[in-house]
């Protein structure tokens, strides 16, 4: 899984929150416990050595020591404690021992090794005694005078295991559950999840799909009634205002141009007629600077119009399967004497078989700009470079040139329409500013790319990026 | 020859039909599509010049009616429209040839003459002027006599103003022809290509045959006919 994916971090977030929860309770409840069971089981003991002191000790005087013996086996023989071994021991003030109950029936212990308290016991106290076997025993000491005024020791004492095991249980399942839940509900709530998010990877896709010439489609809406739903419904709202905006704007240029054409046709005709008729000749130079001037108007907005329809989405005139190598190659031999008259070498590195579908046309028109502006900026006795590669299923075509480069500041905008890196240059060479715009356009057209670097140590490199044909790819529904 | 020009921009229907009857034809001039249907079915013209975008009928529509009364008059259509489908679309309605505008007017008298089939679009194997001559067959230039090499685009250009020698050619006309439609825009190669053709073909004679006139093109002519 992604981990920039929301899922991912959803997910996470909300083990962590889990998991600190979990931990959380699991100390308390284990807290909680431990000290209920510790506590219970002091009261046990104390209870127990009060009850031996009132009830049997009280008339120790009256029945004898023997009826103490019989009295506490009975009621407290270890036969009668299998699930738990007790230990009681009662001495008398001068040390001698008048009860010692035998050894449990699981033989944990051995009571005759438990520690005799030393010195003057004046309350009742509780301590803790570790026998071999890594048993603990709780003994609680209990100093009780009789009515006589005679002083005895009651020990009354209990394994810790039954509460260590309990304890050690409770630990055991508190460790093991929390990764068990966590994980359960990892794996449930990415499942849920997967499917919450679905709808969203698919507008994903979606939007990834609709460029400049695709903005009639639309988003699918997810009948979900969530924000998945409002966010689906609200992007195809932008959507619908994008294309409206794009076609406005299309419209605008596509009319624009539309409207120059009359007056223009006038004007061209007219200045033409004048050349025609020779009528005034100091004025011919005059008119014929007119009619070039006109004639650059004209290609303006006939290359305005083009790039409009190009990212309009108008459909390409035809779609072949052609050789990009071959393509290049004939399109620069019939250019070839503008690079001989600046003694500009020509190098190919054309590979074969480099087959991409496109109106040939067009893409012609592409290489035809590309190269001219190679040539126009290479070296006189430079070289330019025209380059058909295939590389993981993309056809690239690269035109390149030994001249001055591109200003850093003038890359970002080169493919912009009327964008003059060469302000001076360009307008003097009679060009409209509109040469790599078309080139642009032709790209998008063809669902390929363009980009621009500048090569080492000078010059610069124009590579465009084709779908190869065969490859299935977005290709069709640019060209649909 | 009678030609139609049905046009309803008045100023463009001024200039086409002075320069056309400067070509010796007779225009008539219609300026909707309503008279223009009318005059075509009154009249036999040898060529109709159409505007699509026309008020009362529009040139489509115009064009349709004249074929659906199986006429066969070579309809040259004149529109500022030049998407493709539109171009396809009259094409397949029976439009013979199709300028658009802003148009050169010598490229308008090149298709008229050539739909009318009448010179000077010149067919014959041998072209002259001056002492000039191209040999379309076995594709050689001469001039006074002495052989001229040329490369491929350097003969088919020397052609293509042969074709018709005394007419301007414009840039756009002869990337056309020479070139493609691709290499629009492309119009400084006509010039270096010119001047390359030039030397070859020019230079050692007094008389230039090669003219430039400026902002219209070039044309190759016999200085002395003039």
């Amino acid at each position: 899984m992604n981990a920039h994916s929301l899922r991912f971090r959803i997910s996470v977030w909300h083990a962590s929150l889990l998991a600190g929860s979990l931990i959380l309770n699991s100390v308390l409840t284990y807290t909680v416990v431990r000290h209920y069971l510790a506590r219970g089981l002091n009261i046990s003991v104390e209870d127990h050595a009060r009850t031996i002191g009132e009830k049997l000790l009280v008339n120790l005087a009256d029945r004898g020591e023997a009826y103490l013996t019989s009295a506490l086996n009975e009621r407290y023989g270890p036969e009668l404690y299998a699930h738990y071994a007790r230990f009681i021991r009662v001495t008398r003030k001068d040390g001698r021992v008048l009860y010692q109950s035998g050894p449990p029936n699981d033989q944990s212990f051995d009571p005759s090794r438990v520690s005799v308290p030393i010195g003057l016991v004046t309350r009742g106290y509780l301590r803790k005694e570790n026998l071999p076997g890594g048993h603990q025993l709780l003994i609680y000491t209990l100093p009780f005078r009789c009515r006589d005024g005679s002083w005895y020791l009651i020990e009354s004492g209990r394994l810790t295991d039954t509460v260590d095991q309990v304890l050690y249980r409770l630990l055991l399942a508190l460790v093991l559950g929390l990764p068990t839940i966590v994980g359960a509900s990892l794996l449930g709530g990415n499942l849920f999840m997967k499917q919450a998010l679905r709808p969203l990877d698919d507008i994903e896709q979606q939007a990834e799909r609709i460029s400049s010439t695709t903005l009639y489609e639309r988003i699918p809406v997810p009948k979900t009634a969530d924000e998945v739903e409002r966010l689906a419904r609200s992007l195809n709202r932008m959507i619908a205002r994008l294309d409206e905006t794009f076609q406005q704007s299309n419209r605008f240029s596509a009319d624009v141009s539309h409207e120059l054409r009359t007056p223009l046709t006038i004007l061209r005709g007219e200045l033409e007629e004048a050349v025609r008729q020779n009528s005034i000749p100091q004025l011919l130079d005059a008119v014929g600077s007119a009619l070039e001037e006109t004639e650059r108007l004209q290609k303006i907005v006939v290359h305005l119009l083009a790039i409009s329809r190009l990212d309009g989405g108008e459909v390409l005139r035809e779609k072949v399967r052609l050789d990009l190598g071959d393509l290049a190659r004939t399109t620069t031999e019939q250019m070839r004497l503008l690079a001989d008259v600046k003694s500009v070498e020509v190098r190919y590195v054309v590979a074969q078989g480099v087959e991409v579908e496109g109106d040939p046309l067009y893409l012609k028109q592409a290489i035809v700009n590309l190269l001219d502006n190679a040539i126009k900026y290479a070296e006189v006795g430079g070289w330019v470079e025209v380059k058909v590669a295939a590389v993981d299923h993309v056809g690239i075509l690269e035109i390149a040139d030994n001249g001055p480069g591109i200003p850093a500041e003038a890359l970002p905008f080169l493919f912009e329409r009327f964008y003059r890196a060469d302000k001076a240059r360009s307008r003097e060479t009679g060009g409209t500013g509109l040469g790599l715009s078309i080139v642009k356009a032709i790209c998008s057209a063809h669902g390929a790319e363009i980009k621009v670097f500048n090569a080492e140590p000078h010059g610069s490199r124009f590579r465009t990026e084709f779908p190869l044909a065969g490859v299935k790819s977005e290709l069709g529904t640019n060209l649909a | 020859m009678r030609l139609l020009l049905i046009e309803d921009e008045l100023k463009v229907a001024n200039f086409v039909s002075r320069g056309l009857a400067a070509e010796k034809f007779a225009v008539d001039v219609a300026r909707d599509g309503g008279s223009g249907l009318e005059y075509a079915t009154a009249y036999q013209y040898d060529l109709i010049i159409l505007d699509l975008m026309l008020p009362v009928i529009d040139g489509s529509g115009v064009l349709r009616a004249i074929r659906s009364k199986n006429s066969h008059v070579p309809i040259l259509i004149l529109t500022a429209k030049d998407a493709v489908q539109d171009k396809v679309d009259n094409f397949e309605a029976g439009a013979d040839d199709y300028l658009t505008k802003p148009f050169s007017f010598a490229e308008l008298v090149v298709r008229v003459k050539a739909l009318l089939r009448r010179g000077p679009v010149n067919r014959s194997s041998t072209v002259r002027v001056a002492d000039l001559e191209l040999d379309r067959l076995s594709q050689q230039v001469k001039r006074a006599g002495r052989r001229i090499e040329l490369t491929s685009k350097e003969y088919a250009l020397l052609e293509y103003l042969m074709s018709s020698a005394g007419r301007v050619f414009s840039r756009n006309m002869i990337i056309e022809h020479v070139w493609d439609q691709s290499f629009d825009g492309l119009t400084n190669i006509v010039d270096v290509y010119v001047r390359h053709l030039r030397t070859k073909v020019d230079d050692g004679h007094d008389r230039k045959l090669i003219l430039t006139v400026r902002g219209a093109g070039y044309l190759i002519s016999d200085p002395n006919e003039v």
